[in-house]
């Protein structure tokens, strides 16, 4: 090999080397860069599955109540005016004050659902018996115990009587599925009374004669009112674990 | 809060009540499960305990199932999804019993007994209430079982209370 080969050869060397050490570190950074927007892209489509309902700006603005705890009275709601764009299709309306209770307040104490719990679909039937379906999260991350989860179905309820008066009745799902209770101690296998009076303005907040929040009331089987009757004999349960 | 449960018993015993507990150790029976040995009892009440994760520490709460659909059933027959219907009256009774033993033992707690869906009540023939103490989130431990006592005297005090009210078929009992 001639002197002349053996320097275009060492050059040729020198050169990819070189080439290499400057483009190295380009391609992992590329490399980085792409691993990350596909984990952006994975996070995006489950956000987009799951985001809020786009508030439209078109919407009329509605000063809307949504129920979050007090900070004054332990286990108690307060209703909270909020100007919101609502759309006036009941099942857009509910899920825009749902998201917004699920947002929670500006002080984050007074929440009264888990922070990482969605709504993942609502539903409204033609008899006034709305379904909400939520994330796993609104089950296992409450806080466990008769006073939270009673309060956590109650700030729902009032917040859809209080803006959606088409809603009559609420049937709670935990990602898709019906549930016994929700963390443990509130009975979830019936549907929650949320307006009484069908398709009137917004309802107050009322107060029972014991002073505390009307409790969110499950109701009655269609069919099932009959007078009481004494205690007799009891039946078989249906379904037994 | 098999502690709590013991010292229950011991308290609802000294009154002369004969107690019955769904479970004695780390078993987990079903909701069922407990309503079915409650509902076998005659003249029971069911007192269901529970510590909460949420509320002013160093209160008690005590709770009533919320109103239930009236039996409509033409047999004759208890429907075993909604036994506690025909007894809501009766469990607000000795619910208000209870929550005022407590309330003088406890400050804060409230005057009278709430309402709310309790799964475990719902499918329970007797006059049934659940005692909520709050809460885990204390600092020690031991402020929680402190507390035990008092709970278990208010309740025994509350059955005390409430049984010339609770006319009895036979037996007097309690189920814890």
């Amino acid at each position: 090999m001639t002197l002349r080969w053996k320097f275009l050869l060492v050059g040729g060397l020198i050169f990819i080397v070189l080439a290499a050490a400057i483009y190295f570190p380009i391609l992992r950074r590329r490399v980085k860069r792409a691993a990350k927007l596909q984990q952006q892209s994975a996070e995006q489509a489950r956000r987009e599955l799951t985001q809020p309902i786009a508030i439209n700006p078109g919407d009329p603005r509605v000063k809307s109540k949504l129920f979050w705890a007090s900070d004054t009275i332990d286990s108690m709601l307060v209703p909270v005016t909020v100007e919101l764009p609502l759309s006036n299709d009941p099942v857009l309306r509910s899920k825009q004050v749902l998201n917004t209770l699920l947002a929670g307040p500006v002080d984050a104490e007074l929440r009264t659902l888990p922070p990482d719990a969605l709504l993942l679909a609502f539903y409204l039937l033609p008899d006034g018996t709305a379904i909400a379906d939520f994330s796993e999260a609104l089950a296992t991350s409450i806080p466990s115990g008769i006073a939270s989860e009673q309060l956590a179905v109650n700030s729902i309820t009032r917040t859809l009587e209080a803006n959606v008066p088409q809603v009559q009745r609420l049937k709670i799902l935990i990602h898709g599925q019906e549930v016994e209770t929700l963390a443990g101690h509130l009975d979830l296998t019936g549907t929650f009374l949320v307006n009484t009076k069908p398709a009137q303005a917004p309802v107050q907040l009322v107060p029972t004669a014991r002073g505390e929040d009307k409790p969110a009331t499950p109701v009655p089987a269609p069919g099932a009112l009959t007078p009481d009757k004494s205690p007799g004999k009891l039946a078989q349960p249906e379904h037994k674990p | 809060m098999l502690s709590f449960a013991v010292e229950v018993r011991r308290a609802l015993e000294q009154q002369g009540f004969q107690v019955v507990q769904t479970r004695q150790g780390n078993e987990n029976p079903s909701f069922d499960d407990r309503s079915a040995t409650a509902n076998a009892q005659r003249g029971a009440v069911f007192v269901t305990l529970h510590i909460s994760s949420t509320g002013l520490p160093g209160t008690a709460r005590v709770y009533v199932n919320s109103d239930l659909a009236p039996i409509a059933d033409s047999n004759g027959l208890l429907p075993w999804d909604r036994a506690q219907a025909p007894f809501l009256g009766l469990s607000r009774t000795f619910g208000d019993f209870v929550q005022g033993f407590l309330a003088q033992r406890f400050k804060g707690s409230p005057e009278t007994a709430q309402t709310a869906s309790v799964r475990q009540l719902r499918t329970t023939a007797a006059p049934a209430i659940a005692v909520e103490i709050s809460s885990v989130t204390v600092d020690d431990r031991a402020d929680l079982d402190r507390m035990a006592p008092g709970v278990a005297d208010a309740i025994a005090r509350g059955a005390a209370a409430f049984r010339p009210v609770y006319v009895v078929p036979r037996t007097p009992g309690a189920v814890l």
